[in-house]
């Protein structure tokens, strides 16, 4: 069944001109009920406009957005039984924990004893009993983001829209949060929609992922296709930390094999499966893509159509216990490869590398789209 | 070179007060705020005070002489002190809420966006920069019983025109009316500063919460307008307590409608009986000290 549905949403701001500016172009999404839907992208995407849209906080300008089935294009926040935990918490500072998570139970004539009940099991759920009667400043960031998200659950609506709801914790709250909103989600099974500009937090709490930019959707997909099948350099350099390396280079394609040709006079052999994607392509400007952890410094099963070899030079070395991220200087650019942590390089060293042409990803350099 | 010949560097200032004890660089870093305010605030209270206990009257020519309490004894069994403090009591009562409701009405309109915003808050300051007679002589203009405004719309709604000055009553309906107009703007000021520190998230949670304008207005704007509102009602308290400028410019009848600042004023310019004036300033500085601290009190339960 649809949770929330999306039928060529725009959104366009007056601006004193006749046609205005136009920051959300058309967007088609279905999202089903129960599903775990982030929206990410960098700062201007229209990916938290798109969400306020959805609470009814922004007006739509063309387009229908219905949820569970029901059109609420014209219906007010209130009338739309969704929840929404903002950026900024958005607690009532004049109103104690317990008074701000019944607020919305108050205003929608529950029997005391009821609220009662949904106000303290929301407060189990969250671990925030002991802090019922306290005043929202009394709390730490930490704890008032709980508190959102319980004034969130107590309602038990429809959909739950959450706005950057942890970029304003600190890295290790941050992570902590993360995977207390994955349990939650796992726990209600409700229709959550979350907007982020971390592509880890995107990664590691949607089910599927919607990457906007510019007002448009880029990919819609499983964090395993975003990550690993990106449809363009965009997508690709906006996933994974240290993002995808690109290097400039062209094609050469013949009867029979294909080579990437990087500056420098690299030649890097592509595997036969991409002969019938890349016929009539000779030639063409491309851009070279590789994540970090598809470079190895060891030959491996050897060379040929999986594994190129490259000489470059150490630009910089950074340890992180677990792995060593090493910057190489190579074929005109600079790529980042994720090491193991026994890799001892001086910089300036003379490096030879490998890359696991499977894993590669050629982007149109005029467009960015995905050969 | 030798070390014995070079010069001692002169120690600058600095160095000096540098090697001050702790408490003796406060008291001089204090002093001249200390001897200023001395100067402008302690010495002129100070006298007032003690004028009070005395008989100066510079009428008489005879040289002052203390009293003690027998011009506060004079004052208890004064009539026209009741009288002034009545009429300045009425005058605090009325136009302090009122410039409290009508001033958060201003407020709320010059804080929700629409295009002519900007000129609508810069006409707010417009009472506000008027001076006070200014404002007592306008407003004795449209009270007036022949070309007054206010008999006129009383004649166009077909209602009998009134002498306002008249009589007391009109006169003090007349007087808050004026107050009202000159210090609203100075309540919408503050109330205005307020509103604007209430995060626009806090009406986006609790709309999608489900309140209602009014509700929104009742559950996030007023309680978190408190605190503004105290202080806007300090200021407008002292103010009406000090009633002067508005009620002199319109007077009514005799001195039916004199105020506590009027009567002061009456006493220490017009009869120079500067002890009996004085008592009466005290009593004027006790019922603004008095009101001062409970409104204090209030701001401090309040941040508990």
């Amino acid at each position: 069944m649809s949770g929330v549905s999306l039928q060529k949403v725009t959104k366009v701001y007056d601006n004193g001109t006749k046609e205005g500016v136009k920051i959300i172009h058309g967007i088609d999404l279905e999202i089903t009920q129960g599903e775990f839907v982030v929206f990410v992208g960098p700062s201007g995407c229209g990916k938290s406009t798109l969400l306020r849209m959805i609470a009814g906080l922004e007006s739509i300008s063309g387009g229908t957005i219905s949820i569970e089935g029901r059109v609420v294009n014209d219906l007010a926040p209130r009338e739309r039984d969704i929840a929404m935990v903002f950026q900024d918490y958005a607690l009532y500072p004049h109103k104690n924990v317990f008074e701000n998570l019944a607020f919305g139970l108050r205003l929608r004539k529950f029997s005391e004893d009821e609220i009662k009940k949904r106000v303290n099991d929301a407060a189990a759920i969250l671990k925030i009993e002991h802090l019922l009667e306290r005043k929202p400043r009394a709390l730490s960031g930490g704890q008032r983001q709980r508190v959102a998200m319980g004034r969130a659950i107590v309602r038990q609506p429809k959909a739950f829209l959450f706005d950057e709801p942890l970029s304003n914790l600190d890295a290790l709250l941050r992570s902590e949060m993360r995977t207390e909103i994955k349990k939650l989600h796992q726990r209600l099974g409700a229709t959550t929609i979350y907007v982020t500009h971390d592509q880890v937090e995107a990664m590691t709490l949607a089910q599927r992922i919607v990457v906007l930019s510019g007002g448009n959707i880029m990919q819609v997909g499983t964090p395993d296709a975003i990550y690993n099948q990106p449809v363009s350099k965009f997508v690709a350099g906006f996933t994974g930390s240290p993002p995808m390396n690109f290097l400039q280079g062209s094609l050469g394609v013949c009867a029979d094999t294909a080579t990437v040709l990087l500056t420098d006079g690299v030649q890097l052999p592509l595997a036969a499966s991409w002969l019938p994607r890349l016929a009539g392509a000779h030639g063409q400007e491309i851009e070279f893509g590789i994540r970090p952890e598809d470079i190895g410094i060891e030959a491996g099963a050897g060379f040929g159509a999986e594994r190129a070899a490259m000489s470059g030079t150490v630009v910089v070395a950074e340890p992180l216990g677990a792995e060593t991220l090493v910057t190489f200087a190579c074929a005109g650019g600079e790529v980042i490869a994720r090491m193991p942590p026994s890799v001892n390089y001086r910089p300036g060293e003379a490096a030879t590398i490998y890359v696991d042409m499977q894993k590669c990803h050629l982007f149109d350099r005029a467009n960015g789209v995905a050969l | 070179m030798n070390d014995r010949h070079t010069p001692t560097p002169q120690r600058s200032l600095f160095d000096r007060l540098a090697d001050m004890n702790e408490t003796t660089l406060a008291a001089l870093l204090l002093a001249p705020a200390f001897i200023f305010i001395s100067i402008i605030v302690v010495y002129p209270v100070a006298t007032l005070v003690w004028n009070s206990f005395n008989d100066v009257r510079l009428l008489t020519g005879a040289p002052s002489r203390w009293v003690g309490l027998e011009n506060y004894l004079l004052l208890l069994a004064d009539a026209q002190f009741w009288r002034a403090t009545k009429n300045t009591m009425i005058i605090v009562l009325v136009t302090v809420p009122g410039s409290l409701v009508v001033g958060l009405g201003l407020a709320l309109l010059a804080n929700m966006p629409f295009k002519w915003r900007g000129p609508i808050r810069l006409s707010l300051l417009l009472p506000w920069a008027t001076p006070l007679a200014f404002v007592g002589l306008i407003f004795a203009w449209f009270f007036h019983s022949e070309y007054g405004v206010f008999n006129d719309l009383l004649r166009r709604l077909g209602l009998a025109p009134q002498i306002w000055f008249n009589s007391p009553t009109l006169t003090m309906m007349a007087i808050c009316i004026a107050t009202i107009w000159k210090t609203s703007s100075f309540m919408a000021l503050i109330l205005l500063a307020g509103l604007q520190t209430i995060p626009k998230s806090l009406y986006e949670a609790a709309d999608v919460d489900g309140a209602s304008k009014w509700r929104q207005f009742t559950d996030i704007t007023l309680p978190l307008l408190v605190p503004s509102m105290l202080v806007a009602l300090i200021f407008r308290t002292l103010t009406a307590i000090q009633s002067f400028d508005i009620p002199y410019s319109m007077p009514g009848p005799g001195e039916e409608t004199q105020t506590l600042a009027m009567y002061i004023h009456m006493n220490a310019v017009d009869y120079l009986d500067l002890g009996y004036s004085s008592a009466l300033a005290v009593v004027m500085f006790g019922l603004s000290m008095a009101t001062t601290f409970i409104y204090l009190r209030y701001v401090k339960a309040d941040g508990k």
